[in-house]
C-alpha cells in the first residue's frame, strides 16, 4: 500500500476516531475522575478521594438492594432470552410456507422493544384493568397485581426484555443456516434422530454465536433503563430498581454526579469481570472452525 | 436594493417590531391544557415582539432532570418555568440565573407583591417571577358523593364515615379519596402541621421540626384511612403501574372520588373526568388541630437563562406572557390564578377565571398554617419520605421505624446546606 493510500485510509477513519475520543473515551475517563469527587453539577467538582466508594460499600442500603435486583434481573433475562431466541430460530429454520413473513414478524419486537411507546404499551397490558387481567378474568381466574407486588413486577420487566428476542434470534438463524447439511445427512444414515442432531451437531457448531449473544445480551441487560423507568419507576419497594435507574436518580435528581459516577464504575467493573469469566470459560465450551478439538 | 431596505425598515418601524428578531427557546412542564395555552401565548407574543420562540415542554416527570442537565451544560432554554423549591438548588447565591432586577426597564416588576419578589430573591438577586401562589387542598367528585347520598367531607372523620357508605351504596372498588405515593408526603405534613402548628423543616436550625411521636401519629392516621378503605392501599394502587392519578381510568370514571393536590392543577384533574364534576373542598380538619396546616408556596416561577444570547428579547417575551394583554389572554389560568396584578385584573374583567379556580385559590390563601420551607421539596427529601412511607405501606417498617428513618434521613440531607 502506497503512502498516499495509507493517509487516505486514515482520513476515512478519522471522523470515527474523533467521535470515539470525544463522545466515548473522554466521558469514560472523566467519569472515573468524577467518581472521586463531590460534584453537584452547579459548582466545580471537589476531590474527596475514595469517600464515594466507601459509602457505596459500607452504608448504602439502596445500592445493595439495587445491585441484588440487577443481578437477579440479568441472570433471569439472559438465559431465558437466549433459550427462547434459539428455540424460535430453530423453528424458523425449517422450510415452511410464508417463512419470510414469520421471520419478519418475530424480528419486529426487537426493533420496537426498547422504545418508550412499547414500555407504555406494556404498562397498559399488565395494569390492574389491562389486557392480561381481562384475559385471566375471562377464563375464570383472579386478576393478578402485576405491578404492585414486588415479585410480579420484576417478572413483567423480565418478560418485556425476553420479548425483544428478535436480534438474538436473527443471529442464531444465520448460524443455523451455516451448519453444513452433509453432517445431518451422515448422522441420519448412522441412525441419529432430530434431538441427537441438534444436541451433537447443531449446538456445538453454533457455540461461537451462542457465546457472542451471551456477551451482548449480558451487557445490554446490565444497562436496561427504559422498561423499568417507564413501567414501574423502579418500584414497588425498589424491586425493579436496576442500577442504571439508581445512577440516573443520583445524577439528575439528587445532583450527586460524583456518587453516580462511582456507581457507574462499579457497574462497569461487574460487567467487565463477568465478561472476562465468560471469555475464560469459553475455552471449555466454544468450538471454532479449524479448532483442533472439533 | 436601497429602496427595498428602506421600505423594510419603515415597515418594521411602523409595526413596532424590533429590527433584531431573536430566536429563543422556552421550556416548561405541565398537562395538555397548559401546553396548548402556552404555545398559543408564544405565538401571539412572538408575533408582537418579532421574535420566534421554540417551545420545549414535558410532563412533570423527568423535567427536573432535563433542566438540571441543561443548566449544567449551559444549554438551558432562554425562558424557563422552574419549580420554586428548585431555585436554591440551581442558584444558591442567585448568580446562576439572571437577576431580573437588571431587566426592570423591560419587565414590569411592579405587578408582583413584595412577598412574591422576596420568595424568589436569592443573595439579593431576583431569580424568578411567580406564576401564581398555590397550595394543596382536597378536591372531590361531587356527583359521586351525591350518588352515595353524602355531603362533601369537611373533616378526616367525615372521610372515614364516607368510606363505609361508599362500599354500601356504590359497591366494591369505589373510594371516597385517593392518597398514594408522593401525595402522602404532603398530606402527612398537613395533618401533622394541624396538630403541632409546625412545618416539617425548621429553616433556622435546618433540621426536622417534628418529633418522632408527632410523625408517628400522622403515619398511623394514614394507615387508619387505608384500613377504613377511605383510600386504596399503596400496593393495590401500584397495580395500575407508573401512571399519574389523572391518567388512571379509575379516576376518570369516579371510582376514586377525591384527591389532595395543588389548587393550580384543577384542569389537569377535572378534564379527564368522564363521570362527575370536580369541586374544591378546602382542608379537612383533624380532631384537636390548632390550624388548617396549609401547604402553601409560590408555585412555579419564570426565570431567564444567564447563558441567553438574547436576554433583552427573552425579557420582552416574558413581559408579554405575564403582563401584556395578548399574552395574558392566551396564557389564561393554565398555571392557576396568575400572580401578576395586571393578569389578575384583566382575567377577572373579561370573565376568564373559572369560579372554581377562584374558590380554590381563596381557600389556599385564607387557610392558616406554618411557613413551608423550600427544602421540604428538595428532591432527596421527597424521595426519602416517599420511599420510607412506601416501606411502611408494604408492612416493611413500623410507624416508629418510618418516623425515625424520615427524621434521620432528612436531617442528613439538610446537613449539606447548613
Amino acid at each position: 500500500m502506497g503512502g498516499e493510500s495509507r493517509y487516505m485510509g486514515l482520513a476515512y477513519v478519522l471522523p470515527y476516531v474523533i467521535g470515539l475520543l470525544i463522545f466515548t473515551a473522554f466521558p469514560f475517563g472523566y467519569s472515573f475522575y468524577l467518581s472521586f469527587t463531590d460534584y453537584n453539577l452547579m459548582s466545580d467538582p471537589t476531590w474527596v478521594g475514595t469517600k464515594n466508594y466507601e459509602k457505596l460499600f459500607t452504608r448504602d442500603r439502596t445500592f445493595e438492594k439495587s445491585l441484588k435486583v440487577t443481578l437477579l434481573y440479568v441472570f433471569l433475562t439472559v438465559p431465558l432470552k437466549l433459550v427462547f431466541a434459539l428455540f424460535i430460530a430453530v423453528i424458523l429454520n425449517y422450510r415452511l410456507r410464508a417463512i419470510g413473513f414469520f421471520r419478519t414478524a418475530y424480528y419486529v419486537p426487537s426493533i420496537l422493544g426498547g422504545s418508550i411507546a412499547i414500555a407504555v404499551l406494556w404498562r397498559y397490558i399488565f395494569a390492574d384493568t389491562g389486557l392480561v387481567n381481562m384475559g385471566l378474568e375471562f377464563i375464570g381466574l383472579e386478576a393478578i397485581n402485576w405491578f404492585g407486588n414486588p415479585t410480579n413486577a420484576l417478572f413483567t420487566i423480565t418478560l418485556l426484555r425476553c420479548w425483544q428476542f428478535g436480534s438474538a434470534m436473527v443471529i442464531f438463524l444465520a448460524a443455523l443456516q451455516s451448519v453444513d447439511k452433509s453432517l445431518y445427512e451422515a448422522s441420519a444414515i448412522d441412525g441419529a434422530n432430530k434431538w441427537h442432531q441438534f444436541r451433537y451437531i447443531t449446538l456445538p457448531l453454533i457455540t461461537p454465536v451462542i457465546f457472542f449473544n451471551l456477551i451482548m445480551q449480558t451487557v445490554q441487560a446490565f444497562q436496561e433503563f427504559n422498561g423499568p423507568y417507564i413501567i414501574t419507576e423502579g418500584g414497588p419497594l425498589k424491586s425493579t430498581y436496576l442500577l442504571p435507574l439508581y445512577i440516573y436518580e443520583k445524577a439528575f435528581k439528587n445532583f450527586d454526579m460524583g456518587y453516580a459516577s462511582a456507581i457507574a464504575w462499579v457497574l462497569f467493573v461487574i460487567i467487565m469481570v463477568l465478561t472476562v469469566v465468560a471469555f475464560w470459560s469459553s475455552k471449555k465450551w466454544v468450538y471454532y472452525a479449524g479448532d483442533k478439538r472439533s | 436594493m436601497k429602496r427595498s431596505t428602506t421600505a423594510l425598515a419603515t415597515v418594521l418601524a411602523l409595526t413596532g417590531i424590533s429590527a433584531h428578531s431573536a430566536e429563543l427557546r422556552m421550556s416548561w412542564w405541565g398537562g395538555d391544557s397548559r401546553h396548548v395555552a402556552t404555545q398559543a401565548a408564544l405565538e401571539v407574543c412572538g408575533a408582537k415582539t418579532g421574535h420566534s420562540i421554540k417551545p420545549e415542554f414535558t410532563g412533570w416527570g423527568g423535567h427536573l432532570e432535563k433542566v438540571t442537565t441543561q443548566l449544567a451544560g449551559g444549554t438551558e432554554a432562554d425562558i424557563m418555568q422552574l419549580n420554586w423549591p428548585w431555585l436554591p438548588i440551581f442558584s444558591p447565591d442567585g448568580t446562576n440565573l439572571v437577576d431580573l432586577n437588571t431587566l426592570s426597564d423591560t419587565i414590569d416588576l411592579s405587578n408582583w407583591n413584595e412577598a412574591a419578589i422576596a420568595q424568589a430573591t436569592l443573595g439579593g438577586k431576583l431569580n424568578g417571577l411567580a406564576a401564581s401562589q398555590t397550595g394543596m387542598i382536597y378536591w372531590f367528585n361531587q356527583d359521586i358523593y351525591e350518588q352515595a347520598g353524602l355531603a362533601l367531607p369537611t373533616s378526616i372523620d367525615d372521610l372515614v364515615t364516607a368510606a363505609a357508605v361508599f362500599e354500601d351504596k356504590l359497591g366494591e372498588g369505589y373510594f371516597p379519596f385517593y392518597l398514594v405515593g408522593e401525595d402522602v408526603v404532603k398530606w402527612l405534613q398537613n395533618v401533622v402541621a394541624q396538630s403541632t402548628g409546625k412545618g416539617l423543616i425548621d429553616d433556622s436550625t435546618m433540621t426536622v421540626a417534628y418529633t418522632q411521636d408527632e410523625l408517628v401519629a400522622g403515619i398511623e392516621m394514614y394507615q387508619m384511612l387505608v384500613d377504613a378503605k377511605v383510600t386504596p392501599s399503596w400496593p393495590d394502587a401500584a397495580a395500575a403501574g407508573n401512571v399519574q392519578l389523572y391518567e388512571n381510568p379509575s379516576w376518570a370514571d369516579g371510582h376514586y372520588a377525591g384527591t389532595y393536590v395543588w389548587d393550580s392543577t384543577y384542569f389537569k384533574y377535572a378534564e379527564p373526568l368522564t363521570v362527575g364534576t370536580l369541586v374544591p373542598s378546602g382542608l379537612l380538619s383533624v380532631e384537636g388541630g390548632s390550624n388548617d396546616g396549609v401547604y402553601r408556596k409560590a408555585s412555579m416561577v419564570f426565570s431567564l437563562s444567564k447563558n441567553s444570547d438574547n436576554l433583552e428579547a427573552a425579557a420582552q417575551v416574558l413581559n408579554c406572557l405575564l403582563n401584556e394583554p395578548e399574552g395574558i389572554t392566551a396564557m389564561g389560568t393554565a398555571r392557576g390564578l396568575p400572580a401578576s396584578k395586571a393578569a389578575q385584573a384583566q382575567l377577572a374583567a373579561d370573565g376568564s377565571i373559572v369560579d372554581i379556580q377562584t374558590e380554590a385559590n381563596d381557600m389556599v390563601l385564607q387557610a392558616s398554617g406554618p411557613e413551608v420551607s423550600a427544602y421540604a421539596e428538595h428532591p432527596e427529601v421527597r424521595s426519602l419520605m416517599t420511599d420510607t412511607l412506601e416501606l411502611f405501606a408494604y408492612g416493611e417498617l413500623s410507624a416508629q421505624e418510618a418516623a425515625e428513618e424520615i427524621i434521620l434521613g432528612t436531617n442528613e440531607v439538610l446537613e449539606k446546606y447548613k
